[in-house]
């Protein structure tokens, strides 16, 4: 397939981008990392009148902390996070932990988190973290700046907050304590291939008793979803005992968890090789493994491996 | 040259291939087609005039609009109408029988059979304004019910052919197995297995490229047999032969899927004859996955019979095979499932039954293994429900039951005829190099310990064919020696990326005793070698090597009767060695090549050569390792034993095998065609959704050879570029069913996705079914 003829421009500022984007003509498109829109044009499927490459506006290629928060710009590539150091403390973890599921490295070179976000992909592996974690999605429009929170950013499928006129130009990300241990672990049919289910995990223990807990799964509805009714069923749970190799028995904090995500918290689409029965099994299995991944990082046993095949 | 490199490597690998799509030829057009988005219809109308408003449009053409076009000056002004799609007898893979009463329009008239079928092509300056122009052509199709499965086809509740049935051919091999034989028998397993539709999944998908000038059309396309392509499009033009030359240049991979005259190919040729214009197809993905043709596509029904002690007494294989839309292609290609259904078992009796039946899907054609893997899958999924119910170790269950080396020629009951063979040899190697002991050691263990995950092993040992069937198993070509020491060795073969350039030349090289570089290779096409077969059924090495060992021959015989006449004395007293002819009873007359073509003028020998079908085998093993909460597959070790025979470069060969064995991976575990009710393939996101063995799901594979070398051609070679797709997935289906220990193996059907293995690992195990 080849695109369907489109106009192009190249700003070099975020007013410049915005001006493009204010264009009523004609319908525009932010080109970042092109992971998705080229594609998408290619195959035809809605493509732009315009396109705006945002690839050479400078002051979106930062990622920087301050109080107590991480803001990466939109022209960070996921690959940055591959390493757990590029970000502080837990947080850090958690990101690389993720990024790796990200398709393959050529495609974690070029493509972007904001774009993943503004791509809103069901089941984009960012989507799920940037909604466990409360992360503000910054939008610029020519009138000016609003932030909206994840939780109420993502509509459905490929539908957001975000104003066709509006940029985004950040997100922003807590940092997480040092008490607090991450797990991320996604169920796929091969590495390239979208996640069947994937679960984003926070756990904060403070004397043996989950005091605070976060569950972000992606793919498990229309939108990413923030598993409350299971994180709520967690906190003020006893955390232990269990073991890495996570056969844990049914009565388990855990195990109870993630049966009431697939339950109660998930709205799962049956798909080709995924009925609905499948993938609440699939659900209740990778966020109780998840749950394992977070408590063992934080557990005294010291910090677990990545699981699963992150190649 | 390192012993790991190839020829075409450097070229290949540093982008300096030469594909159809670099070609560039002034004033060329792009074709685009329209296709149909049901599965099953009747055309009500194809619209195709906003299309040639289009900017950059040529022209835009539905079947009906192309009866219309005027005539042009060029010698085809005769050709009135775009011909239908040719069908072939070649290899018995389609019949007079099948096709009668049911035309394979280029661009559907009245009905649309298969999802994706053309409705217009059209032609733009480049592909961007093709497909701008195909987006504004408009049609209207009436959905009919549609049928995509073999089984559902069967019943003709539902007609693609009206007044015909859904069932274009039916045959058998061997001898109906009377019931008191399966009464009788100590045990019995019965199995139902899927095959399900694969797609080829070449790198390159289709490409045509036709060139008018002057009375004359030239064809470039990534194809497997330019000869057979030459002649159909010198057919349907009706033109001769000589008037159409076909060359086929650097080609991404073909897996039997480019063999054919494919629809668009006669709508591209047709249009460049007709406009006196270059015009070129080059598929794109998305296409491909509409409208490439599928490979394999069978419901199996087996039973297969054992004395107490193990010795098979019957086998019988029910196929219902679905072969697509039209029969023209592929409808007879089940019968290889039926001709090998014995496997390298000396069953006495073997009996197998075929129904081909037209569903609403792109046409089944020969895709790598083709026919082969569908044989292994049911027999071998078989003999492990066996070995199960008698309580016998699979391997030993094999090895009681193989066809004994010295029981070469072997006549099959299914009307085969074995050349050469050591099973046990390749099982003793595979165990040994999988360490089978220990794995069924650390499989034992597991089962005690509930925080292990269930691992299993899979054995599957197959017989395949390779050469190609009776009136296929000759080639064509010659060797010519050049004044500046040079050799051109030319054969009818063409290559997809199967190393001819590396491996004939060196045996042209080794034949005649001189220096590898010298020799050079033409092939693919039809002007420089005008008669050809081309390279499929595993062939390339063992006939067309044989071709060009017997051309380097008849060279050497050349030389010395030049030499002979040169020097005045008797033929009998010239020797040949190390690339020169010399006085065989010492004497100083001695004259390389390049002397004696100096000498004595242009030296070429051309010839025909016909080798014998062989019989490659081999042994595959995989360990894998089941995660019973969701499904999901991980594939610990793969072992696969080939025996093509006498290998010509083993590095080649090893490649094959590699390969082939990642195809045999997909089937197993990541391919299929998932259908929605209205019949039509549920891809949207294309290879997103199509998912292949990337490097990242590959395990570690373990490659080893024996040697058996096959009495049937001079080289003793047997093709080896099929093996692992025919071996491999039922050794890790078998695997997975041992891991689950399933009392219903039926309940594993390709491809073994998560969700499939999750509910088969909540089934019954054997032992508690045993109960």
């Amino acid at each position: 397939m080849k695109a369907a003829a489109f106009d192009y421009t190249a700003p070099r500022t975020v007013p410049e981008a915005l001006d493009a984007l204010g264009d009523t003509r004609r319908t525009a498109q932010v080109l970042a990392g092109g992971q998705s829109l080229i594609l998408e044009m290619h195959l035809r499927r809605g493509g732009p009148d315009l396109v705006v490459d945002i690839n050479r506006v400078a002051e979106l290629d930062h990622m920087r902390v301050n109080g107590g928060a991480l803001q990466v710009g939109a022209l960070v590539r996921h690959r940055v996070f591959e390493s757990p150091q590029a970000v502080p403390g837990a947080l850090g973890r958690l990101l690389s932990l993720a990024v790796v599921n990200i398709a393959h490295p050529p495609i974690r070179a070029r493509g972007t988190m904001v774009g993943s976000l503004a791509w809103a992909h069901p089941a984009s592996e960012w989507c799920a973290v940037a909604v466990a974690l409360d992360a503000d999605i910054v939008l610029q429009a020519s009138g000016g700046t609003r932030v909206v929170a994840a939780r109420d950013f993502f509509h459905g499928p490929h539908l957001t907050a975000r104003h066709p006129r509006e940029l985004i130009t950040s997100v922003r990300f807590p940092l997480l304590g040092d008490d607090t241990g991450v797990g991320f672990v996604e169920h796929r049919r091969t590495h390239f291939s979208f996640a069947q289910v994937a679960v984003a995990a926070t756990l904060t223990v403070r004397d043996g008793v989950i005091g605070d807990a976060r569950i972000g799964l992606a793919n498990c509805a229309g939108s990413p979803l923030r598993a409350r009714a299971a994180e709520e069923a967690l906190i003020g749970a006893e955390a232990g005992p269990f073991t890495a190799g996570c056969r844990l028995p049914g009565d388990h904090p855990f195990t109870r968890a993630g049966r009431i995500a697939a339950e109660r918290d998930a709205a799962p689409l049956a798909e080709p090789y995924a009925d609905v029965e499948y993938r609440r099994q699939a659900i209740a299995v990778v966020v109780r493994r998840t749950l394992c991944q977070a408590a063992d990082g934080w557990s005294p046993g010291g910090p677990g491996g990545p699981q699963g095949d992150h190649r | 040259m390192e012993p790991w490199s190839r020829r075409e490597d450097e070229r290949l690998l540093t982008g300096e291939g030469r594909y159809v799509a670099d070609i560039k030829v002034p004033g060329c057009l792009d074709a685009a087609f329209v296709r149909s988005d049901v599965a099953h219809g009747t055309v009500r109308s194809v619209d195709c005039s906003a299309a040639r408003e289009v900017p950059g449009v040529v022209g835009a053409w539905s079947a009906a609009d192309l009866l219309e076009m005027p005539a042009c000056p060029h010698s085809a002004a005769r050709l009135r109408d775009l011909p239908p799609v040719p069908y072939t007898l070649l290899a018995k893979l389609s019949t007079q029988e099948a096709v009668a009463g049911r035309e394979w329009p280029v661009l559907a008239k009245d009905r649309v059979r298969y999802p994706g079928e053309a409705l217009a092509v059209v032609v733009g300056e480049d592909r961007y304004r093709a497909e701008d122009g195909a987006a504004a052509v408009a049609f209207r199709i009436d959905p009919l019910p549609a049928v995509v499965t073999a089984s559902a086809a069967a019943d003709d509740s539902v007609r693609l052919f009206d007044g015909l049935s859904n069932i274009a051919l039916r045959g058998e091999t061997g001898e109906p197995i009377e019931e008191p034989v399966w009464q009788e028998a100590a045990a019995v397993v019965e199995g139902r297995y899927r095959q399900q539709l694969l797609m080829p999944t070449p790198m390159e998908c289709r490409t045509i490229l036709a060139v008018p000038e002057d009375d004359r059309l030239t064809v470039w396309s990534g194809h497997q047999m330019p000869h057979r392509l030459r002649r159909e499009l010198a057919t349907l033009l009706d033109w001769p032969v000589e008037q159409v030359r076909v060359v086929v240049p650097d080609t991404g991979g073909s897996f039997g899927s480019k063999c054919a005259t494919f629809p668009e190919f006669v709508a591209v040729v047709f249009l460049a004859v007709k406009l006196g214009r270059p015009v070129r197809w080059i598929e794109d993905r998305l296409e491909s996955m509409k409208v490439a043709t599928r490979g394999r596509g069978q419901d199996q029904k087996t039973r297969l019979a054992a004395d107490a002690e193990g010795r098979l007494v019957a086998y019988e294989l029910n196929i219902d095979a679905d072969v697509g839309a039209y029969p023209h292609l592929g409808v007879g290609l089940p019968m290889q499932t039926a001709w090998m259904a014995t496997g390298p078992y000396g069953t006495p009796r073997v009996h197998a039954t075929v129904r081909s039946v037209l569903t609403n899907t792109m046409v089944t054609y020969p895709y790598r293994g083709a026919g082969r893997p569908e044989a292994t899958i049911a027999l071998e999924r078989s003999m492990d429900m066996l070995a199960r119910r008698l309580g016998m170790d699979p391997a030993e269950l094999r090895r009681r039951n193989f066809i004994p080396p010295e029981s070469f020629p072997y006549d099959t009951p299914t009307g085969r005829r074995y050349d050469s063979g050591d099973y046990a040899g390749a099982l003793d190697l595979a165990l040994k190099t999988l360490g089978y002991d220990g794995w069924r050691a650390a499989q034992a263990r597991r089962r005690t310990d509930p925080q292990t995950l269930p691992l299993g092993i899979g054995l599957a040992c197959y017989v395949e064919r390779s050469g190609g069937e009776p009136g296929g198993l000759h080639e064509f070509g010659g060797v010519e020696a050049h004044e500046d020491g040079t050799v051109v060795a030319r054969c009818g073969t063409a290559s997809s990326g199967q190393s001819h350039e590396t491996v004939f030349p060196m045996l042209v090289a080794r034949t005649l005793g001189v220096d590898e570089a010298r020799v050079r290779l033409v092939e693919g096409d039809t002007d420089e070698q005008p008669e050809g077969l081309g390279s499929f059924a595993s062939r390339s090495a063992q006939v067309a090597g044989a071709m060009l060992q017997h051309a380097s021959m008849l060279l050497i015989e050349e030389a010395r009767a030049r030499a002979a006449a040169l020097w005045g004395m008797p033929v009998e007293e010239v020797a040949w060695s190390d690339g020169a002819v010399h006085a065989a009873h010492g004497g100083s007359a001695a004259m390389d090549l390049a002397e004696l073509v100096k000498a004595t003028g242009p030296m070429r020998v051309d010839d025909r050569f016909e080798s014998g079908m062989a019989f490659p085998f081999g042994v595959h093993a995989a360990v894998t390792e089941v995660d019973p909460e969701l499904g999901t597959v991980r594939v610990l070790r793969l072992v696969a034993v080939d025996d093509c025979g006498v290998v010509l470069n083993h590095a080649v060969v090893r490649g094959q095998a590699f390969g082939s064995a990642v195809q045999g991976i997909g089937q197993a575990l990541y391919e299929g065609i998932p259908f929605g009710d209205d019949g039509m393939p549920l891809l949207p996101g294309g290879l997103l959704d199509y998912l292949v063995p990337t490097a990242s799901e590959i395990p570690p594979i373990t490659i080893k050879e024996t040697c058996t070398p096959s009495p049937r051609t001079p080289l003793g070679a047997k093709g080896a570029g099929e093996s692992g797709c025919i071996g491999t997935p039922a050794a890790i289906v078998n695997a997975v069913a041992d891991a689950l220990q399933l009392a219903d193996p039926s309940l594993l059907q390709t491809p073994l996705t998560p969700d499939v293995v999750w509910r088969a690992a909540r089934a019954p195990k054997y032992q508690e079914a045993a109960r």
